[in-house]
C-alpha cells in the first residue's frame, strides 16, 4: 500500500466515523428541524398561493408580488401536498 | 467466559453478515445500486432526502437500540445465560436482520410507503385499521414497560441529581447552539463537562441522602405501598415514574430544538462512553482479573419460572437484539426514505441489527457475571431459582460500575453513568412514542371529541394511561407483554414482506418461516401472559390496585392476540392469491 493510499484510507475511516457519530447524535434532530421548516414554508405558500388550490386567502395583487419568491418551492410543495400520507408517518 | 461469549458472538455476526446477508442481498432481493430510490425520486428536502450510508447506520442504530437489547436479556437470564445467548445469536442470524433489511427494501420498492400503507396495499383495508389500533396499544406498552424501568433507575440514589443536571446542561446546549449561535465544539465541551460534573455531584453522600429521603416518603423505611405476589410496590416507582413522564411530556410538546434534541445530544456522549468503556473493561478484566468475568448464573436453570415456560416466554422477553417489530417501523418510515442507493440497505439495516445483538450479549455478560453485589446484597436469588431480586436497571448499573472501574472510572460515577445511559435511551424513545400517541389520538378521535386536537390533552391522556399501568401492574409482566406485541409486529412485518416477495415472483421462504415462527410464538406468549394476568387478578386477597393492573395487562394481551389472528387470516388469503399468481406466471420471465 502506497503512502497516498494509506492517507486516503485513514481519511475515509475518519469521514465514516464522523458521519456515524453525526448520524447517532444529530441526524434525527436535523430531520426534525427540516420538517418544522418545511411545515412553516408550506403554510406560507398556502397563505400566499392558496389560489393554486382554489383557496384565495390573500388578494391576488399580493400573491403576484410574492410569486417570484415562492416559485422555487412550488414543485416540492405540490409533491408533499399530493403524497398519500399515513398516520405512521408521525413516527418517522 | 464473558470475553469468549462476546468474541464468539462477534465472529458469528461477521459470518452471518458476510455470507447469508450478502447472498440474500445479491441473489434474492437483487439490490441494484443504479435503481432510483424514493429518497432521490421524491426528494422534498424533508421526508425524502438522500443521506450517506455511514450517517444512516448511526441513525438506524440509535433509533433501534433503546432499552430492549439491555432489559430483555437481563430479565431472560432467569432461565439461564445459555438460552438467552443462543436466542440472541440464532434470532439475529435467521430472523432479526431479515426483518429490518427486508422491510426497508419493501418500502424502498414501494415508493417509501409506511407500514400502514403497505398493509392496506398488500393485505386489506381492514388490516390497516387493525394495525393502527394494534400500534396504539403496542406503544402504550412501550410507555409502561420503559417507564417502569426508568422509574427504577431514577430511584437509585446516585442517578437523579446527575440526571437533572444533565437535562439542564442539554437545555443550555440548545440555547447556546440555536439562540446564541455559539460554536458546536465549544458548546459540546462546556455542556458535556457541566453534565459530567453534575453526574459526579450526584454521587456525593449529600445528594444520595436527598434521594433516599424522597424514596422513604411513603412512611416506612423501605417506601413500600402494598405487597404483591411478585414483591413490594414501592412509593419510589410512583414518584420517579411521574418525574420520568414529566420529562417525556416536555420532550413531546416543546419545540424539538428547545428540549429533546439538545438533551439527547449531550447524553449521546455518555452513551458512547458507557458502551466503549465497558467493552474495554470486559477485555481488560479477562486478562488482568480486575473484576469477575466468570458466569455466576448457571448456563441453564429450568424450563419454567415465575414468568412462564422458556418457550414461548423467553422468545418475547428478549425482543430487540434478536428481532423487534419496532425496527420495521424505523426501517420503513425513516431509513427507506433516506437511502441513497439500494445497496446501502444491507450495511445500514442488517449492520445496525447485528451490532445491536452484540450490545444485547454485553447485557447478558453484565447480568450473568454477578449474582450479588460486593456488599453482599442479592441481584439474582440463587436460593429461589435465580429470580431477579432488583430491577433490571439495577443490574445494568452495577455491571457498568464494575466494568468501567476497570478502565479507571470510580465505581459510583460509573454506576451513575450506567443509570443515566439507560434512562436516556428509554426516554428518547418514550418522547417519540408520546408524540406519536398524541398525533394518533388527534387523528382517530379528534373529529368526535374536539379536545383531542389539543396537543396537551392527547399527551396527558396517554400519560394517564401510562401511569395507570406503571402504578398497578408488575413490570416484568408488562415487559413480557411489550415483548409479545413487539415480536408480533415483527411477525406482521415478515408476513407483509412475504406477500410482497410472492407478488414480485421472488423466493420468500427465507422470510415466511421466520414469520410463522414469530407468529406462533408470540400469540402463544400473549395468551399465556393474559391467562397468568387474569389468574393473578382474581386470586384471593389481591390488592385492588394489583387487580386493576393485572386486568389491564390481561385485556391488552387478549386484544393483541385476537388482532394478530385476524391479521394472519387476512394475510394468509393475500398470500394465497399472490402464490396462485406466481404459479400462473410463465416461468423464466
Amino acid at each position: 500500500m502506497t503512502e497516498e493510499e494509506k492517507r486516503s484510507l485513514i481519511q475515509k475511516i475518519k469521514e465514516n466515523l464522523s458521519d456515524f457519530i453525526y448520524g447517532m447524535a444529530s441526524h434525527e434532530a436535523t430531520r426534525q428541524a427540516l420538517k418544522t421548516r418545511g411545515s412553516m414554508e408550506h403554510l406560507f405558500i398556502l397563505i400566499t398561493m392558496g389560489d393554486l388550490l382554489g383557496v384565495p386567502i390573500l388578494p391576488p395583487y399580493y400573491s403576484l408580488r410574492l410569486l417570484p419568491y415562492v416559485v422555487p418551492q412550488i414543485s416540492t410543495w405540490k409533491r408533499r401536498m399530493l403524497r398519500e400520507k399515513d398516520l405512521v408517518d408521525a413516527l418517522a | 467466559m464473558a470475553f469468549w461469549t462476546l468474541l464468539i458472538t462477534i465472529v458469528i455476526v461477521i459470518l452471518g453478515y458476510r455470507y447469508y446477508t450478502n447472498r440474500v442481498d445479491q441473489q434474492i432481493v437483487a439490490a441494484d445500486p443504479k435503481r432510483a430510490t424514493p429518497a432521490k425520486m421524491y426528494n422534498d428536502g424533508v421526508d425524502f432526502m438522500p443521506a450517506s450510508g455511514s450517517v444512516l447506520f448511526g441513525y438506524q442504530f440509535k433509533s433501534i437500540a433503546a432499552l430492549g437489547p439491555i432489559v430483555g436479556p437481563i430479565t431472560a437470564v432467569q432461565w439461564g445465560w445459555l438460552p438467552a445467548v443462543l436466542w440472541l445469536i440464532v434470532g439475529v442470524f435467521f430472523i432479526g436482520w431479515v426483518q429490518d433489511y427486508a422491510s426497508a427494501m419493501m418500502a424502498m420498492r414501494n415508493d417509501g410507503m409506511t407500514m400502514g400503507g403497505l398493509a392496506y396495499k398488500y393485505i386489506s383495508p381492514r388490516a390497516r385499521g387493525i394495525l393502527l389500533s394494534f400500534l396504539y396499544f403496542y406503544l402504550l406498552l412501550i410507555m409502561g414497560a420503559f417507564g417502569a424501568v426508568v422509574a427504577g433507575l431514577l430511584a437509585a440514589p446516585t442517578v437523579p441529581i446527575g440526571f437533572l443536571i444533565l437535562t439542564l446542561a442539554g437545555v443550555l446546549a440548545g440555547q447556546m447552539t440555536y439562540r446564541w449561535r455559539m460554536d458546536l465544539v465549544m458548546t459540546t465541551v462546556v455542556t458535556v463537562l457541566i453534565a459530567l460534573v453534575g453526574i459526579w455531584l450526584g454521587t456525593m453522600p449529600w445528594a444520595q441522602s436527598i434521594v433516599k429521603a424522597i424514596n422513604g416518603m411513603a412512611g416506612n423505611a423501605e417506601g413500600v405501598l402494598y405487597s404483591t405476589p411478585y414483591g413490594p410496590m414501592k412509593w419510589s416507582v410512583w414518584f420517579w415514574g411521574i418525574i420520568a413522564l414529566v420529562f417525556t411530556y416536555f420532550g413531546s410538546v416543546l419545540p424539538i430544538w428547545r428540549f429533546a434534541q439538545p438533551v439527547n445530544y449531550v447524553s449521546f456522549w455518555f452513551v458512547m462512553l458507557g458502551i466503549v468503556g465497558s467493552i474495554l473493561g470486559v477485555i481488560i478484566a479477562t486478562f488482568t482479573g480486575a473484576t469477575g468475568v466468570s458466569f455466576e448464573i448457571p448456563a441453564y436453570i429450568a424450563f419454567n419460572n415465575h414468568l412462564g415456560p422458556l418457550w414461548p416466554i423467553l422468545f418475547v422477553t428478549i425482543s430487540c437484539g434478536a428481532i423487534s417489530g419496532w425496527h420495521s417501523l424505523v426501517s420503513t418510515s425513516g431509513t427507506a426514505r433516506q437511502l441513497e442507493k439500494e445497496t446501502d440497505a444491507k450495511p445500514v439495516t442488517a449492520g445496525a441489527m447485528y451490532t445491536e445483538a452484540v450490545l444485547a450479549v454485553l447485557a447478558v455478560v453484565f447480568a450473568a457475571t454477578a449474582i450479588a453485589k460486593a456488599d453482599g446484597s442479592v441481584l439474582y436469588d440463587a436460593a429461589n431459582g435465580y429470580k431477579l431480586s432488583v430491577g433490571a436497571g439495577g443490574i445494568w448499573i452495577y455491571g457498568m460500575a464494575r466494568f468501567l472501574s476497570v478502565v479507571g472510572i470510580p465505581a459510583d460515577l460509573g454506576g451513575a453513568i450506567g443509570g443515566i445511559f439507560l434512562a436516556v435511551m428509554a426516554l428518547t424513545v418514550m418522547q417519540l412514542v408520546l408524540r406519536f400517541m398524541r398525533v394518533a389520538s388527534a387523528e382517530l378521535l379528534g373529529d368526535k371529541i374536539i379536545a383531542f386536537k389539543n396537543p396537551h390533552v392527547g399527551s396527558l391522556v396517554a400519560i394517564a394511561f401510562t401511569l395507570l399501568i406503571l402504578w398497578t401492574a408488575f413490570w416484568q409482566r408488562i415487559w413480557v407483554l411489550f415483548g409479545g406485541a413487539n415480536q408480533l409486529f415483527a411477525g406482521l412485518a415478515l408476513l407483509l414482506v412475504t406477500i410482497w416477495l410472492a407478488n414480485e415472483g421472488k423466493k420468500y421462504e427465507w422470510v415466511f418461516w421466520p414469520g410463522v415462527f414469530m407468529y406462533v410464538t408470540t400469540v402463544a406468549a400473549l395468551l399465556i401472559t393474559a391467562w397468568k394476568s387474569f389468574s393473578a387478578a382474581f386470586a384471593p386477597d389481591t390488592a385492588a390496585a394489583f387487580m386493576v393492573g393485572n386486568l389491564i395487562a390481561g385485556l391488552i394481551g387478549l386484544f393483541l392476540a385476537i388482532a394478530a389472528l385476524i391479521l394472519a387470516w387476512d394475510g394468509w388469503k393475500s398470500l394465497s392469491t399472490a402464490r396462485s399468481k406466481m404459479a400462473a406466471a410463465p416461468s423464466g420471465d
